[in-house]
């Protein structure tokens, strides 16, 4: 069938069995709007995560995810900003009585790290992330995001989902839900969380909201492997299977009794499904095949030191991911940072009080690692149909904090970047005033970053919803514009 | 001739008509034809008219200009030009919002022009027609919901629901099914209303009962059993977004809010009447029922506090808004959340709605409260009764510790080697004793502590007669050099808070020298104190090991009462040592027994100073202004607490107390006039007891809502329901009791082809049970299920506990685990490593419908967890203890417990073949996989 799915053709789709009711109530509002309806894709419960149709031809086909967890500095890496250099350790015009998160605001500070021009395209990018620097020509940055709130919680609630309360569906749910897997012996989406912990919105940044569990993010990492996935030490290889298929046996006498039931039949075959996924998820998982060549140019060979300790074990997350999306994973999350973990800014971004001392450490441990991830995923060919997101939840202050040598939160202009299918490469788009504080060119929203994300994958953010408690909602709620210009 | 040159002929003639009056005041209601009309008709009638209506806004008429636009902004306010939307528009410098629009080609108003609009406002904004007009606005629905329920007529009473299925079926072309089995049937009714099955005597009896009324027995003792309120509230729970954490980052735990979840289960158990159910839980603290307002607070709630005002508004927004869509959905079937910005685009809903409701609310906040039922008269006597007997005993105790202590050097014992040092300080409790000394204050100043800032969870200090002069209740107040900040819950209140453990600490602001004052209310002559650092032995960091304490005279001087110095050094590992070894064995024991009763009734005292996350309430809450696109900021006219404007008005004044506000809303919602609540909640019950409702939107019964697949069973249900005294079970009975209820869930392919999914209910459709109902069906089987209710709630996940809790799901179970489900310490954010794969709500909003996913998650989950591999042991255990060592025993009781019936023979031969091949375990483990078990049929 031709990808683009057409409103006729959406429709001859779903007027079978279930839909029925649902598809009146959809006629129902086409009518009273004029406007095209919302589209919620038809699930089938023997597979919920069969491919489905995109929309309108798609320019990538799986995601990457990259998520700094407790806010990531703009100017310490991606945002240059020299009118900040010239005029460190003066007052910030305007920040008189300018109350942030944590109260109330000192003199303006350069970053510590020097700021080069990177590869043909020239960006400045600091010296913290080097590695990830000299990939810069692959990068389509975007320098003019804004957030909805100041807080860590709220605040990645709003990147996963968006929307800054709890019970939402993320990012990858939506996805999983609109588009399905390629790939039915591995889970359609996971997240891969630092091994460190989780970030600080926990479960809310995979998990379903209220879209059927199926489409949640399944988490494991090269350290912790997927909960119960293998066999107990307690039953025998023999044994396993055996009982496996007693199970088979028991459950298709049991279903003779109602042929065609479409759920019974769906529960064997998540047995079918379970049984190779016990298989490929090992697999996949299994890292010690990857040549020393590769370890090493993520790091993952690294140790000595608790630093570098870290470093590894985040790059062989880091190498998970790649192999994951290897395997045509629809939706992969990989972390970076966990929520707070002996105070504010050890274990993640959140440089308050002493950012130098904490960011020397954090960049250690995200550069190479993330830059290598790219790299191969370059090589390799994979970013033909995936594309990288990288991103935080929001942005930190030009100004260190009254008394403290770090900077608060700031959700009015911050960096993200996009790489692979169906951006441009080595652009930058939007920017932040003279010092890096607020968005004041291409103001884009995380909706618009949300929205341009669907686009990319063939789906229309206004349109793919899910009937929840009286409302479509969808993952944009209201808003959100493509960001037309990042298109390649 | 277009529109335009037309209404510009009529305008001209008008204009020459009334050119013999002149000079109309604007105060006048004709100067709204002559003068303002016209300026409206030039300039904004092309878009806002006949023709177009954009953003829903009209100003052709008087309605449309009383009503407004979509954005919920009222265009005028009498006497109050400069606030007044229109005004605000044609006025306004930015290009973007200047009407009429400059982008269409529009020109400004001029001066002149807005000057009359300026007057007529200033002057009361007279119109001619405007009661009609307000008339005309009010009560414009049509929607089904909102119409009176009309109970419909039928035939013969004792069939009504039936009767009305029937008809439906007839309409369709379709037939009902024939009645279940009886083994089908019981274990059905079991699995719907008990989320368990029958034991097997449960079902012989049944299936062997041949009484006529056989079947009405076995419903009534259903909805007798306790077992009926825990399934059922477990569903309201899902309602109400219940869970035992605050959500968003922090995520810490709420440790009394189960006291809410208990309130639900006894009333459905006792089947309270629902208008009394609904009163309750929005007013509970106006009758006497404390726990019930649990309901308002039970939803997520964000403590990270910031000096930035615009977080700290939009928070508090956003809890409110969190009450209002819950109490909309949840009563009311309404989606208010859409209105919060704009009018509501599907739903009579203004804007203006969702604020007056939001009024109704705007004196609650989240937290903790003392319940009544704790502090009644009877209450206060058993309280009092129990303080005198731990006076007694403790004045005993005084004696024999006094004993022990000159004993010291008469008993030349091991533990005296030491000289006559006292034990070293603990983590548990510590005390010190001195001369009785008058007192206006003490100051506990902490020199060194084992690790980290200096933390207490309480200090107690005692006068002669026994009494604990310390507590803030007692009017003492406490102070201190400094508390650490960015720790919630250790807080400098708690010192003397009466309340002990780690949530209910202190920690100082410093690693180094730090004090706590407590000052009385009056002077005291104290002469005991005791401290420490958690009462519940969960830590036994920062423990003060070097103190001071000392005394302040009314002259003001200090006096060092007690100190480390003269007790042993330190022991890492806290233990107490046994203060009373030096005595005779026999004052030692006694003295061991009274420490013992001592505990123990502590506890028990405790419980009556027990507070519950029940919510606070504010007698005077602050005025509720409307917001301009719900931003926080954007503050717009004052709105009184009220209902809907479509169904009516509480008339309740703008300042109107806190509780009285709660009180009349919910009496409202609880009317039997409201033409929503009844058909709600009966549609509700229809939705658990069938896996669908008769609406399939069970929280949106607005326009967006999916309309009733039967009408008039809907309004026969709910009027029944108001007949019957809003009784729950008395409807539920009638459920069960119906054929339709009663039909075999066996396919058949003719009635598939017209109806698939059974909306009408030609047969009872099978549906896979949800994540409760299948660990406590488990549990049953497996006889490990402990049916202990109430209480705090056991936990499935690990918790470490910093600024921000941290939650890993538990990989070993032990019996304390073995609780149901709905007793489940709900955590947000945080799924079970089990059962979270199986669409189990977090809380995080209301969940009035789950899904039923089928994944290989779940499959891995059942087949490989720790939690099933052990209760497959369990089960095998239980197998061979009940029917011995045959297995074809085993198979036959496995079977009647797993699913109400025996093994047909292929079956029997195929499970023995398994347990002689991989042993019972193996067997058993596989059965907690089958469908059958799995699945409601």
């Amino acid at each position: 069938m031709h990808p683009f799915l057409n409103r006729r053709s959406f429709l001859g789709h779903t007027a079978t069995g279930l839909s029925g009711i649902a598809l009146a109530h959809l006629l129902g509002q086409e009518r009273a709007f004029g406007a095209p309806g919302p589209i919620r894709p038809q699930i089938n419960p023997a597979n919920p995560n069969a491919p489905r149709s995109v929309h309108f031809p798609a320019r990538a086909k799986q995601v990457l995810m990259i998520f700094c967890s407790g806010a990531v500095s703009q100017v310490d890496t991606f945002d240059y900003k020299p009118e900040l250099i010239k005029r460190h350790g003066q007052p910030m015009p305007g920040a008189e009585g300018l109350v942030t998160f944590q109260g109330a605001q000192g003199n303006l500070n350069k970053s510590p790290w020097e700021f080069r021009p990177r590869g043909q395209s020239g960006k400045m990018v600091s010296d913290l992330v080097p590695h990830l620097g000299a990939l810069a020509d692959e990068m389509c940055f975007i320098h003019s995001l804004t957030g909805k709130t100041n807080t860590h919680g709220p605040g990645e609630n709003f990147m996963a989902t968006g929307f800054t309360l709890d019970g939402f569906p993320s990012m990858g749910a939506w996805t999983t839900y609109a588009l399905g897997s390629e790939n039915d012996t591995l889970p359609a989406y996971v997240a891969i969380p630092d091994p460190r912990g989780a970030p600080q919105s926990a479960g809310n940044f995979w998990g379903p909201g209220f879209l059927p569990a199926a489409f949640q993010g399944t988490d494991f990492n090269a350290t912790q492997p997927l909960r119960n996935l293998s066999r107990p030490s307690e039953f025998s290889p023999a044994t396993d299977r055996a009982t496996r298929e007693f199970i088979a046996t028991l459950n298709r006498h049991h279903l003779e009794r109602f042929p065609d039931d479409s759920e019974l039949a769906a529960r064997i075959s998540s047995y079918e499904l379970a049984a190779r996924m016990q298989l490929s998820v090992p697999e996949v998982a299994d890292i010690s095949s990857e040549p020393a060549h590769i370890l090493k140019m993520y790091g993952a060979d690294q140790s000595g030191n608790p630093v570098k300790d870290l470093k590894a074990a985040y790059a062989r997350n880091c190498i998970l991911a790649r192999r994951l999306v290897e395997k045509g994973v629809r939706f992969v999350q990989l972390f970076n940072g966990a929520y707070q973990t002996g105070g504010e800014g050890v274990s993640n971004w959140d440089g308050h009080k002493s950012l130098q001392q904490q960011y020397v450490k954090h960049g250690e441990v995200m550069d190479q690692p993330t830059a290598a991830l790219l790299a191969d995923l370059k090589q390799r060919g994979l970013l033909a149909d995936t594309l990288v997101v990288w991103c935080t939840e929001f942005g930190r202050m030009p100004t260190f904090q009254k008394g403290a040598s770090g900077r608060d939160h700031n959700p009015n202009g911050f960096t993200a970047w996009l790489a692979g299918a169906g951006v441009k490469k080595g652009f930058s788009f939007g920017a932040t005033d003279e010092f890096g504080y607020k968005a004041v060119e291409n103001i884009a929203t995380v909706y618009d970053f949300h929205a341009t994300i669907l686009d990319i994958l063939g789906l229309n953010h206004e349109r793919l919803s899910f009937y929840h408690n009286g409302i479509e909602r969808r993952l944009t709620d209201v808003h959100g514009h493509v960001i037309k210009d990042l298109l390649a | 001739m277009t529109p335009r040159i037309h209404r510009m002929l009529v305008r001209l003639i008008a204009v020459a008509l009334l050119t013999t009056v002149h000079a109309v005041s604007p105060a006048d209601s004709t100067f709204f034809e002559s003068k303002v009309r016209p300026i409206l008709e030039d300039h904004c009638f092309d878009c806002h008219g006949d023709d177009k209506q954009k953003n829903k806004l009209r100003l052709d008429s008087v309605a449309g200009i009383l009503r407004g636009g979509e954005s919920g902004e009222p265009l005028l306010l009498r006497g109050a030009s400069a606030e007044s939307y229109i005004l605000k528009r044609v006025t306004s410098a930015n290009d973007k919002e200047v009407m009429p629009p400059r982008k269409g080609g529009g020109e400004r108003l001029t001066a002149e022009q807005v000057g009359i609009l300026r007057a007529w406002i200033d002057a009361g904004a007279k119109m001619p027609g405007e009661e009609a007009a307000a008339a005309s606005l009010r009560l414009k629905t049509d929607h089904w919901s909102f119409q009176p329920v009309k109970r419909p007529a039928v035939t013969k009473t004792g069939g009504e629901i039936d009767e009305l299925v029937l008809a439906k079926l007839r309409e369709k072309g379709l037939t009902p099914s024939a009645v279940a089995d009886r083994a089908s049937l019981i274990r059905r009714v079991y699995l719907v209303m008990h989320g368990m099955p029958p034991t097997p005597m449960e079902t012989d009896e049944f299936v062997n009962d041949t009484r006529a009324d056989a079947y009405a027995r076995l419903v009534d003792r259903v909805l007798a059993s306790p077992r009926y309120g825990e399934r059922w509230a477990r569903h309201w729970m899902d309602v109400v977004r219940y869970a035992d954490t605050n959500g968003f980052e922090t995520n810490r735990e709420r440790k009394s809010a189960y006291h809410y979840r208990d309130y639900i289960i006894a009333s459905l158990n006792s089947d309270k009447p629902y208008d009394k159910f609904i009163k309750e839980q929005i007013a509970g603290d106006a009758l006497g029922v404390d726990a019930a307002t649990g309901f308002l607070v039970a939803g997520p709630h964000d403590v990270v506090k910031s000096p930035d005002i615009n977080l700290t508004l939009t928070q508090r927004q956003d809890e409110l808004a969190d009450m209002v869509n819950t109490t909309g959905t949840a009563f009311l079937g309404l989606t208010m959340g859409c209105a919060r910005c704009h009018n509501h685009k599907f739903d009579p809903i203004l804007q203006k709605d969702y604020y007056a409701m939001q009024a109704v609310f705007a004196g609650v906040k989240h937290g903790e409260r003392a319940l009544r039922e704790k502090t009644d008269t009877s209450a206060q006597k058993e309280l009092v009764a129990l303080k005198a007997e731990a006076a007694t005993k403790n004045a005993q105790l005084d004696a024999l510790r006094k004993k022990a202590e000159t004993a010291g050097s008469a008993t030349a014992q091991a533990p005296l080697a030491r000289g006559k040092l006292r034990p070293p300080v603990n983590a548990r409790l510590n005390e010190d004793t001195f001369p009785p000394i008058d007192a206006t204050a003490v100051k506990f100043t902490i020199l060194a502590t084992n690790s980290g800032e200096p933390c207490i969870d309480e200090i107690e200090i005692y006068d002669a007669s026994g009494q604990n002069v310390a507590l803030a209740e007692k009017g003492a107040i406490a102070s201190a050099s400094g508390s650490l900040p960015g720790h919630e819950i250790h807080k400098l209140e708690h010192v003397n808070d009466g309340k002990t453990g780690n949530e209910n600490s202190w920690i100082a602001n410093v690693r180094g020298q730090s004090w706590v004052q407590i000052g009385f209310s009056a002077k005291s002559r104290i002469q005991r104190i005791v401290w420490s650092r958690d009462r519940d032995v969960r830590f036994a960091d920062r423990v003060p090991t070097q103190y001071r304490i000392e005394v302040a005279s009314e002259s003001g001087k200090w006096t060092t009462v007690a100190s480390s110095e003269d007790r042993q050094q330190f022991n890492a590992k806290g233990d107490p040592g046994d203060f009373f070894a030096k005595l005779p064995a026999s004052e030692a024991s006694a003295a061991r027994k009274l420490q013992a009763d001592l505990a123990g009734l502590k506890t028990r005292i405790d419980k009556f100073s027990e507070n519950a996350w029940v919510g606070n309430f504010t007698a005077k809450p602050e005025r509720t202004h409307r917001l301009y696109r719900g931003e926080p900021m954007q503050k717009r006219e004052v709105i009184a607490p009220d209902t809907l404007t479509v169904m009516g008005t509480l008339g309740l004044a703008v300042d109107e107390p806190d509780q009285q506000r709660r009180v009349r809303f919910a009496e409202w919602i609880a009317t039997p006039q409201n033409p929503l609540t009844a058909r709600v909640l009966v549609n509700r019950l229809w939705h658990y007891t069938f896996g669908n409702g008769i609406v399939d939107t069970p929280s949106d019964f607005g326009a967006n809502g999916i309309s009733p697949t039967h009408p008039e069973l809907l309004d026969w249900l709910a009027d029944e329901f108001v007949k019957g005294g809003w009784s729950i079970k008395h409807i539920q009975r009638l459920i069960l009791m119906s054929a339709t209820f009663q039909q075999s869930s066996t396919p058949r392919a003719d009635a598939a082809a017209v109806d698939a999914d059974g909306r009408y209910l030609w047969r009872y459709t099978p549906r896979r049970l949800e994540a409760e109902a299948i660990r406590d069906s488990m549990l049953a089987v497996s006889g490990t299920l402990d049916l202990k209710m109430g209480g705090p709630g056991f936990y499935l996940m690990d918790v470490v506990t910093e600024n921000v809790m941290h939650y890993f799901p538990k990989e070993k179970y032990t019996p304390a685990e073995y609780r149901r489900m709905v007793y489940l310490f709900r955590i947000r954010a945080a799924q079970d490593g089990v059962f979270g794969s199986f669409d189990c709500p977090d809380g995080g909003s209301v969940m009035a419908k789950r899904s039923r996913s089928n994944t290989p998650l779940q499959a891995l989950n059942l087949f490989n967890s720790s939690f099933i591999t052990q209760q497959s042991d369990l089960l095998a255990k239980r197998l061979r203890a009940e029917a011995g060592e045959s297995p074809d025993a085993q198979v036959s009781l496995s079977f009647r417990l797993f699913y109400s019936r025996p093994p047909d023979a292929y079956e029997q031969q195929k499970s023995v073949e398994m347990i002689h091949a991989h042993g019972l375990q193996s067997f058993a483990r596989a059965l907690y996989n089958t469908s059958e078990f799995l699945f409601v049929f």
